[in-house]
């Protein structure tokens, strides 16, 4: 009886509302990147867009509105319609991390409605190819602290390397300032900092076999064995390590109906899977991991709750 | 392997349909360089979603035409207007306007392009030879070296402003003000925001030099009205008439010192990520009027101020382009946005971007060859036309730079809030032309600011605290120390044998 009863109510919102039923035909599909043409979330947006639209039968338009750190990006979405015609790509763990510091940032993560994670890109510790280090014990054997190198304090990687390595229980220094990741990276190669925590398709190009050779991983913040012969989180006796991630999560407003959530979900789903998307995710050195939005909206909370025990820790004085 | 690479990239440049890339490449940059306001970057942020549809290539000879010919574009107004097309521009201004007003506009318009394609190229040859050192070159300037090279270009400002000393610090005190707004890169706090998101990224350059160069100018232009030719002109009409562009020419190749020392202040400081072409036009006009025996007609039209900035400037893309093809690391904003253009189209830049993507970097250094050279050349064909605008009504000059300036900052980012700060800096600027206060200093500071702050941060960090220890033991920082001292030294120095000289005579 409830069941035919929801069912009757279910067809009654679908007979009441006919144009969302029609979803996407009523126009373009907006895409909001809430930063710059060229960096990471331009780029995976830019791939994902065509291949979107073709699974719709849509047009999917990328927009670049950046600004305010990204933020003015995720609330032009947040305070969009909720009816699928506007999406956006958004900085995860980085807007989490700033609601944990209690940052206004003009958006609720946990009123966003999630519609699908496209890519996940996990840490590791790497260090100069030709040093002694082998482990991370080695690396923190030393009375002074081990230097690390970042880009902003705000940045992922310094969130992640700060709060794993006091974890671990390793005392160190994070140098920031480094004008991009790869700027970080060098810094290990000259000498100046001792160690970086990075994703690994960012480190690739500087390892043996897959790059130049100047640096060499010692640990990966993944529960198994990623790279052979490199420890892993549980390895070392810190599993919870594996749970820094950097993904790439797309949301809308909040209140979307159920049906555009899901058509939207298949959508994205679809276009992962495509030639187009594949191929270019292979050269790019991106890996492609999709979570519908279940898993998506459970992961968000999940992460919230994890930064959550290292507010301390993610707000830095020096 | 790189001569052979260097010779096909040439040679496929020569093929019909990327020749047409190329030079739409080179139209595109000249148009956003004479343009105040739009410039190089702002051309290439535009093409970004355009590239996407091209192959790798066209993209790069397109991005590369564009790079090679927005900086001589620029200098065309800075000449002819007192209005610096781009910011790079703004040391040609000193001495460029003043000659135009006495009628040498031909004469600086010659120098200028030939300064500006044989900077280019000097550039790009010094990236050759580097080419194989370019790691090295790159791993040997560290935070250290960056802090020093900004310091090096504060205490330029102190040497450059001569008689207007407390002007000139007052003006880089505000704009290193500018440069600390936004967020802090070390604690994430923000700073002299007022609680406006806008400003949480800092003030962005592209809005300010605009309002501060540009809009300020035709502020200063529309309240005086006539057109620029006749403006402060008595009785013999200032003609602007374009002779003596072959002398203008000549004069580079008489002053190659001068050419020589700017494109090599060029490609050093192309190399450091974060300072550009502003610092490095500033720097070397600075140190070409501190040393010559001529000092004193500086900034009255001596063509030696306008070949040591243009020859600066277009030297800065070849040193921009080393940490690229050490490290697949920008050197500036264009070469940034040249790698980003790689990464839509699936390739990883990254420290083996010459083995994997050998065509497209040689594609890109022959696109900026030809673009430097060809850029010139349609400018000096052009340039009988171009002159034309300063006799043009201000009236009619004025809405219509204001319109398309303006334009093209909001389209960068597609911000209003950016268009409201051009057009509060340039009341800003027309107070501080009004009132005799240097707005290149300012802007100066403003670009040097941030990476100062930073990397001494990095440097207090790495060394513990011990920053003189560290520096000390580091070669390239030592001789920057050493540049340091002399630059504050120099006017002293000069004064006190000056004096010596005056009393043996």
């Amino acid at each position: 009886m409830k069941k035919l009863f929801a069912t009757g109510l279910a067809a009654a919102a679908l007979a009441a509302s006919p144009a969302l039923a029609d979803f996407p035909e009523d126009g373009p599909i907006s895409f909001v990147i809430p930063y710059s043409p060229g960096g990471g979330f331009d780029t995976i947006v830019r791939q994902f867009a065509p291949a979107l639209g073709e699974a719709m039968g849509a047009t999917v338009v990328p927009e670049n509105i950046s600004g305010a750190g990204g933020t003015r990006g995720a609330q032009s979405v947040f305070r969009a319609d909720p009816d699928g015609y506007t999406i956006g790509i958004f900085n995860i763990p980085g807007f989490t991390v700033n609601e944990v510091l209690g940052r206004d940032q003009g958006f609720a993560l946990s009123e966003v409605t999630w519609l699908a994670n496209l890519a996940i890109a996990r840490y590791a510790l790497a260090v100069p190819a030709s040093s002694d280090i082998n482990s991370v014990e080695d690396l923190c054997a030393g009375d002074d602290p081990v230097k690390f190198s970042d880009t902003g304090a705000t940045s992922t990687a310094s969130v992640t390397t700060r709060i794993a390595m006091s974890i671990i229980g390793c005392d160190i220094i994070d140098v920031t300032g480094y004008s991009g990741s790869n700027d970080a990276m060098i810094a290990v190669i000259s000498g100046e900092v001792d160690a970086t925590i990075k994703p690994i398709s960012s480190l690739a190009k500087y390892l043996e076999g897959s790059g130049s050779g100047d640096l060499k991983l010692i640990l990966t913040l993944s529960a198994g064995e990623l790279v052979e012969g490199v420890q892993n989180a549980t390895d070392i006796g810190y599993p919870q390590l594996a749970n820094f991630t950097l993904a790439r999560v797309i949301g809308g407003p909040p209140g979307m109906p159920a049906e555009v959530v899901s058509a939207l979900e298949e959508g994205l789903r679809a276009a992962g899977e495509s030639e187009a998307v594949t191929s270019w995710a292979e050269g790019a050195g991106v890996d492609l991991e999709f979570m519908g939005a279940a898993d998506t909206t459970a992961m968000m909370n999940e992460l919230s709750t994890f930064y959550q025990q290292y507010a301390d820790i993610v707000a830095v004085e020096q | 392997m790189g001569l052979d690479a260097l010779l096909e990239a040439f040679l496929a440049v020569l093929n019909g349909g990327s020749f047409l890339y190329l030079m739409t490449g080179v139209l595109l940059g000249l148009t956003f360089g004479v343009i105040p306001g739009l410039g190089g970057t702002t051309a290439l942020a535009l093409l970004i979603p355009v590239t996407y549809t091209l192959n790798p290539l066209n993209a790069m000879y397109l991005a590369g035409g564009v790079m090679g010919a927005t900086s001589f574009g620029g200098s065309i107004s800075a000449i002819l207007l007192n209005t610096p097309g781009t910011a790079p521009n703004a040391a040609t201004t000193f001495d460029g306007y003043p000659l135009a007003r006495q009628g040498k506009a031909g004469l600086a318009i010659g120098a200028a392009a030939t300064a500006s394609a044989l900077g280019g190229l000097i550039g790009l040859f010094t990236l050759l030879l580097f080419i194989p050192v370019a790691r090295e070159v790159v791993l040997s300037f560290g935070s250290s070296e960056f802090f020093l090279l900004t310091v090096l270009g504060l205490a330029a400002i102190a040497v450059s402003v001569k008689g207007k000393l407390l002007r000139g610090l007052i003006a880089a005190c505000i704009g290193l003000l500018i440069a600390f707004t936004g967020a802090n890169q070390f604690t994430g706090d923000t700073r002299f925001t007022g609680g406006i998101d806008y400003l949480w990224d800092g003030i962005p350059l592209v809005p300010a030099l605009t309002g501060l160069f540009a809009i300020s100018q035709m502020i200063e232009l529309a309240l005086k009205g006539g057109s620029v030719a006749e403006e402060g002109g008595t009785g013999e009409a200032l003609k602007m008439k374009i002779t003596g562009v072959g002398a203008g020419i000549l004069s580079v190749f008489r002053h190659w010192t001068v050419l020589l020392r700017g494109s090599i202040i060029g490609t050093v400081i192309g190399a450091v990520p974060g300072l550009g072409g502003t610092v490095a036009a500033f720097l070397s006009y600075s140190s070409t009027a501190q040393t010559a025996k001529d000092r004193d007609t500086f900034g009255t039209g001596n063509i030696k101020g306008v070949i040591a900035p243009e020859s600066a400037n277009n030297a800065k893309d070849g040193g921009s382009l080393i940490p690229t093809v050490a490290f697949g690391i920008p050197g500036s904003a264009e070469t940034a946005i040249f790698l980003a253009i790689l990464v839509l189209h699936g390739m990883e830049p990254g420290p083996t971007i010459l083995l994997q993507h050998e065509k497209e970097v040689y594609g890109l250094i022959v696109a900026l060859t030809v673009s430097a050279v060809a850029a010139s050349v349609i400018g000096l064909l052009l340039s009988r036309v171009l002159v034309l605008i300063t006799r043009i009504d201000v009236n009619i000059v004025v809405p219509v730079v204001v319109l398309l300036s303006l334009t093209g900052v909001y389209v960068l980012e597609g911000r209003m809030a950016d268009v409201l700060l051009a057009v509060a800096m340039g009341i800003f600027g027309y107070l501080m032309i009004r009132f005799d206060y240097p707005r290149l200093t300012l802007v100066i500071a403003f670009v040097l600011g941030e990476t100062a702050e930073r990397s001494f941060h990095q440097v207090r960090l790495i060394s513990d605290g011990e920053v003189f220890g560290y520096m000390v033991g580091r070669p390239i920082s030592i001789i920057l120390m050493v540049a340091i001292v002399i630059t504050f030294l120099l006017p002293t120095m000069r004064s006190v044998l000056g004096r010596r000289e005056r009393m043996r005579g």
